[in-house]
Formats: C-alpha cells, sequence, structure tokens
C-alpha cells in the first residue's frame, strides 16, 4: 500500500497526544520537585535533632576530657559503616571525638566553625553513597562561667532519601502512564465515533465508484450535509446532462428525417415545375437550420448545475440585455422598465439565463406597442431553497390561448414550427424545465398584453 | 453606401458580396480582425457587417476598438451562434444590430438599410425631404407623389445626400461610395449623375433640391419632413 499523508484520526490523535504528554512530563516533574524539597528539609530537620542530641550527650570527664556519652545503646553511631556518623571539634578545627561508626569510612567530618556558624554540606562516601552532614558551631557552657567553642557536627546517608524517591517515582509514573493510557484510549474511541460520517462517505463513495449506488445517503450531520448534497447535486446534473445529450442526438437524427426525405422526393420526382421543387428544398434546408439551431441551443444549455458556480446578478444582466434590446429595437419608440433589487442572484450558468430572458423579453419587445415591464423577485410561496420569480409583461395583442396550452405542453417541440410568440417559448419551457423551474403564460392585468413568468432556483 | 465586410468564411464573404453589390452598395471586404480594422478606420464606409468570430482580432474586439478610435457608423453583426450572450455583448461592445447565421440575405439588407436611415437620424423606411419622396425599401423615389424612374447610380447618389439631408457631402466622399478601392478619382461622372438627377427631380426648376457649394461639395437642401 502506498503511504499517503497521515490520516485525520492519526493526526488528531498525535495532535492530542503530544500536548497530554507534555503536561504529564512538566506535572510530574513540578510534584517530583516538591517531593525532593520536602524529604531534604526532613534530613535536615533531622541531622539538627542529632546535633542537639549530641550536644546533650557531650559530658566534661573527671580528667577534664570530654566525653561523649550515647543514651541509645542501640544507637547506629556505635555500628561500623551504619550511615549515621558524628563528630566533635574544638574551635580549632582539633577533632576532639567521632562515632565509632565512622571506623573504615576514611570520612572526614566537620571543619573549622565559629560560634554561631551553621554548616550543610554532602559528601560522597567510598561506596559511593552521598552523606549529609549539618556542623553547628556552639559556645558549650559546663559549669558557672566556664564554656568552650566546640563544633557538633551529626551525618547521615541520604541512601533510604534516595531509595523513598525512587519509590515515589516509580509509582507517580505508573499513575500518570496508565491515567495517559485511559485517556488516550477514551480520545481513540472518541475520535471513531467522531468520524463515522467520514467513513460512511468513504464507503458510499466506493459504492458510487463501483455502481453499486446512484447517490449518496441521508442523515450526514450538518458539517458534511454540504458535502454530500452539493455530490448529490453534481451527479444529479451529470446524469441529467448525459441523458439530455442523448435525447438532443435522438430528437436531431428523427427530426431531420422529414426534411431529408421531402428533399429527396423532391429531388427524384418527375416534377416539371423546376421553380415548385426549388422553393420546396429550400423551405426544408430552412427548416434543417432551425432544427440544427435549436438543438444546438438545448445542448449547449448548462441544465441546472449549481455546484460550484457562484449566482448570477440578475439586475445586472437585466440591464445589458435592456441595453442591447433598446438598440436592436431602435426602430420602435419602446419603453422597457426593470422592477428587480439588486442583490438578486440566479443559481446556474449566466448564458443559459441569458438565454431564457433573452428569449422572453425580446418576444415581449416585438409585440409590445411601446411598454415591457421586468420585474424580478424571490417567490413569496416558497421557503427555503429560495426560488427566482421573473415576470415579463408587455402591452401587445398577448398570446392566444391556443398557443399558451401547446408551448406549456410538455411533449411539444420547439422545433416544430410554431408561428410568432411561439418561436423561442417552446425552448424556454425546455430550459426552464432543466432547471426543475416553473413557467407560466397568461394575460398580464398591468398592461393588457401577454405576460411571462419563470420560476428558477436563486439566491 | 459603402459596406465593409468582415467575414472570415470565404464563401460567405463572396455571397455576401454578390448580393450587396447587386443591391447597390460599394463592398469592401476583410477576412480577419486586423484587417477588418485596418478597412474599418481608413476607408469612408457607411455601414459595416462584422462577424464575431473572427481570427487575429475578434469581432468584439474589432468593434470596441472601431468605437474608441470614434467611428459612429452602424454596425450589424453576424453571430454563428444564436445566444444571447453573444448578441449581448456584441452590441454592449458597440454594435447596433445582429443578425443570426444562417440567414437570408433580404434580412441583412433590410437590418443595413434600416441602420444606415437611424444613422442618418430618419426613424422609417420611407426618407422624405420637402416633395422628394424615398422609400429605401422598394427604391422607389417620387416627387409631388408623381413617381420618379433613377438609374442605380442616380438613386444611390440621392440615397446618400437624402439620409444625410441637411449636412455638405463633398464630391470625392460622394465618388468613393459609389465604387469601389480603386475608381479613378479625376472623372467627372458625380458631376454629370447629378445634373441628370437635378433634371429627373425638378424639370422646371422650382423646387432646387440639390445646392452645389463651390469646392466643398453637395447638399440636400430641403427641410426634413415625417413621411
Amino acid at each position: 500500500m502506498m503511504r499517503g499523508p497521515p490520516s485525520v484520526s492519526r493526526r488528531l490523535l498525535v495532535a492530542v497526544a503530544l500536548p497530554l504528554l507534555l503536561f504529564f512530563v512538566l506535572t510530574a516533574s513540578a510534584i517530583d520537585y516538591v517531593f525532593r524539597q520536602q524529604s531534604t528539609a526532613a534530613l535536615r530537620d533531622r541531622l539538627e535533632e542529632q546535633v542537639v542530641a549530641l550536644v546533650t550527650a557531650v559530658d566534661l570527664g573527671f580528667d577534664g576530657k570530654l566525653v561523649v556519652n550515647l543514651l541509645d545503646p542501640e544507637s547506629r553511631l556505635d555500628v561500623p559503616g551504619s550511615g549515621q556518623y558524628a563528630a566533635l571539634r574544638d574551635d580549632t578545627g582539633k577533632l576532639l571525638w567521632s562515632s565509632p561508626s565512622l571506623a573504615g569510612t576514611d570520612l572526614v567530618l566537620g571543619s573549622k566553625l565559629p560560634v554561631g556558624g551553621v554548616d550543610f554540606r554532602y559528601q560522597l562516601a567510598r561506596d559511593g553513597s552521598t552523606i549529609a552532614e549539618m556542623s553547628r558551631g556552639l559556645q558549650w557552657a559546663y559549669g558557672s562561667g566556664l564554656s568552650k567553642k566546640l563544633v557538633f557536627t551529626a551525618a547521615d546517608s541520604t541512601a533510604p532519601q534516595m531509595r523513598e524517591l525512587w519509590v515515589f517515582r516509580q509509582r507517580m509514573a505508573g499513575w500518570f502512564g496508565a491515567l495517559d493510557l485511559v485517556l488516550l484510549a477514551t480520545m481513540a474511541w472518541m475520535m471513531r465515533r467522531a468520524l463515522a460520517p467520514v467513513r460512511r462517505l468513504e464507503e458510499e463513495i466506493a459504492a458510487l465508484e463501483s455502481g453499486a449506488a446512484s447517490q449518496l445517503g441521508e442523515g450526514y450531520p450538518r458539517e458534511l450535509a454540504g458535502v454530500t448534497s452539493g455530490l448529490n447535486a453534481l451527479l444529479e446534473s451529470e446524469r441529467n446532462r448525459i441523458v439530455r445529450y442523448r435525447d438532443t442526438l435522438g430528437n436531431l437524427a428523427h427530426s431531420l428525417k422529414t426534411p431529408l426525405a421531402v428533399i429527396r422526393a423532391s429531388l427524384g420526382s418527375a416534377e416539371s415545375d423546376e421553380r415548385r421543387s426549388e422553393a420546396a428544398i429550400q423551405l426544408e434546408i430552412d427548416r434543417i437550420a432551425q432544427i440544427v439551431e435549436h438543438q444546438l441551443k438545448r445542448a449547449a444549455a448548462g441544465g441546472g448545475a449549481t455546484f460550484g458556480q457562484a449566482p448570477v446578478p440578475v439586475l445586472a444582466l437585466l440591464s445589458d440585455l435592456r441595453a442591447a434590446l433598446l438598440k436592436v429595437h431602435a426602430s420602435k419608440d419602446l419603453n422597457i422598465e426593470i422592477d428587480a433589487p439588486p442583490e438578486l442572484g440566479f443559481l446556474g450558468d449566466s448564458g443559459d439565463i441569458l438565454e431564457l430572458l433573452g428569449n422572453v423579453v425580446d418576444n415581449a419587445c416585438k409585440w409590445c406597442r411601446s411598454r415591457v415591464l421586468v420585474s424580478a423577485r424571490f417567490d413569496p410561496d416558497r421557503g427555503l431553497p429560495r426560488r427566482l420569480s421573473i415576470v415579463v409583461e408587455d402591452d401587445g395583442p398577448g398570446i392566444p390561448q391556443e398557443l399558451r396550452t401547446r408551448v406549456i405542453q410538455r411533449g411539444v417541440r420547439a422545433d416544430e414550427h410554431v408561428p410568432g410568440h411561439g418561436l423561442g417559448l417552446a425552448m424556454v419551457r425546455d430550459t426552464v424545465t432543466l432547471y426543475g423551474g416553473q413557467f407560466f403564460i397568461d394575460a398580464s392585468p398591468a398592461l393588457g398584453g401577454a405576460r411571462v413568468e419563470l420560476r428558477l432556483p436563486g439566491r | 453606401m459603402r459596406v465593409l465586410v468582415v467575414e472570415d468564411e470565404a464563401s460567405i464573404r463572396e455571397v455576401l458580396k454578390a448580393d450587396l453589390s447587386a443591391a447597390g452598395y460599394s463592398v469592401d471586404l476583410a477576412a480577419d480582425g486586423e484587417e477588418g480594422l485596418y478597412a474599418a478606420t481608413e476607408y469612408p464606409i457607411d455601414v459595416a457587417i462584422i462577424d464575431l468570430g473572427l481570427p487575429k482580432l475578434s469581432g468584439f474586439d474589432l468593434i470596441r476598438e472601431l468605437r474608441a478610435r470614434g467611428k459612429t457608423y452602424g454596425v450589424l453583426i453576424l453571430t454563428a451562434r444564436d445566444r444571447w450572450q453573444d448578441k449581448v455583448e456584441g452590441l454592449s461592445a458597440g454594435a447596433d444590430d445582429y443578425v443570426a447565421k444562417p440567414f437570408h440575405f433580404a434580412e441583412v439588407q433590410a437590418r443595413l438599410s434600416a441602420l444606415l436611415r437611424r444613422t442618418g437620424g430618419w426613424a422609417s423606411a420611407k426618407l422624405a425631404c420637402g416633395p422628394v419622396e424615398l422609400d429605401t425599401r422598394t427604391q422607389a423615389v417620387s416627387v409631388n407623389g408623381a413617381t420618379v424612374e433613377l438609374t442605380s447610380f442616380e438613386y444611390r447618389i440621392l440615397e446618400h445626400l437624402m439620409l444625410r439631408a441637411g449636412e455638405v457631402i463633398s464630391k470625392s466622399e460622394l465618388t468613393e461610395r459609389l465604387y469601389e478601392q480603386d475608381f479613378d478619382r479625376d472623372s467627372n461622372v458625380v458631376e454629370v449623375l447629378v445634373g441628370r438627377l437635378r433634371r429627373k427631380l425638378d424639370p422646371d426648376e422650382l423646387i432646387k433640391p440639390i445646392e452645389t457649394l463651390r469646392g466643398r461639395g453637395y447638399r440636400l437642401s430641403l427641410p426634413r419632413r415625417p413621411a
């Protein structure tokens, strides 16, 4: 399998997991720091206590020498290398006493300190463990007015403390790791659920490709509904287009047969009057030209493909058309009024709407006495999606009832020769139908002539 | 009247030339947009027929360009694809009317003469100045209601003068409009034709329809009136 860009769910998972991991590491470090601070403080307190104990244990012997009476017989100070040590020095730094536990450790405890001085330090023992030591310089009184300047030192191995720290760290890592896993698993599960419609879309498109389905299903969440309904519209319009092309070809071939047959008959006949057969052929050639023209237009109509098209501004289009028609009908004292809000847009091909309006408004200009009124609105009868209603009225003789029904009826082909008003109207009907719109012809109450209404998709 | 035909399809160009010549126009031909622009701006054209799908310079651009260069004569467009999009764009570019292909020559002729009348300031197909009436459709001429028979050349001169009644038209302009490019300009055919026109329209020298302005040309000085 080709390695493409990572999948959406993987991206999301990574995007969530990385900050989560960072958060846990930072939190763990902070907790670890606090823990270490506290255990160091506890160590200092303990050493402080030991220094005090040492102070109380020191006494002046009969020989005037100092003796240390360790009260606790099980004190670790008596056990060599036990990890707990103590020492006593005078103010010149001379060692007066050290605990038996120091034997064989070559640790040097304590140093020269002035009275009131405090020293806390770490040193490394031979066995690799770290020793924390605390020294205090004190004025030690042993009788009224008699005192000595002494330095008391207590030391302790940090090994138990380190062990405690490691246990704590292991536990913390365990808990955080478990929490992390639970969170990620939950997230992955939620993502699977959230992306289920995408996966469904993928499957449905695969079904479309293989031909197992012709449309995408309903019920997609709002974020995807736009895509799926747009895709459905595109599929639908493509399918319609294919049907239309097939129909066009069929119609074309079919409708060309008759004039061709007439021409052949005229050429082959023993008609003595050459001019009459020439006239007949001329008539059929005109008919063929008309058929070709009509079918070309039909085939060119975009036909409802509203996918990826910006709405066509209707007012601007009408203004251009008006200027053009005023030129074409310059010999007439023509007055074309346009009544349309500027925000009105047609959803579809700009060539198609221009073709529709061109046919209808041009017809009105041809047949009117002097006035043509074009009004465009959003269709008030409908909710969403919005539709346009474009009404073209004139003050001409109007369209006879018989012609209205012929044009409106489906199945009447526009290339059948319909005189006058009907010429472009069947074509208009076909295009309106392609857009799923409606087309009405009646009499204009305002101007007295024809009234043609188009209802089309708009925005 | 001198008409320019810009059309890339040779057969249509030749048919138009033959039909237009037969109808009394002098015809200039151009096969592409650039050639058309040259003719449209350099020759004294009265009306132009321009195909929209032209090589080198499209019909739309050709029309825009000749309008930009101040040419105001009528322009009739020929469209192969009879779509309103083309018509509206062509008319917006500066054309005055359109004919869709395939066309009947009668339609082209009707629209041409309508354009010529419109650019001359006439509203209908019948031109009337004082007692002289001229019907551009039937090419019939009458004075005080009595029909006057004119030759083709005489008719063309009268039509030109009447379409632009009130304006001074030079002799060379009349010559150019009667014949195509390579005419011998020194000939005094126009003087002869104008003389014959005067005798036919006004045998008794009562209405004096055509004024001669020495060194400047001719003017139809009768007042225009609705026919």
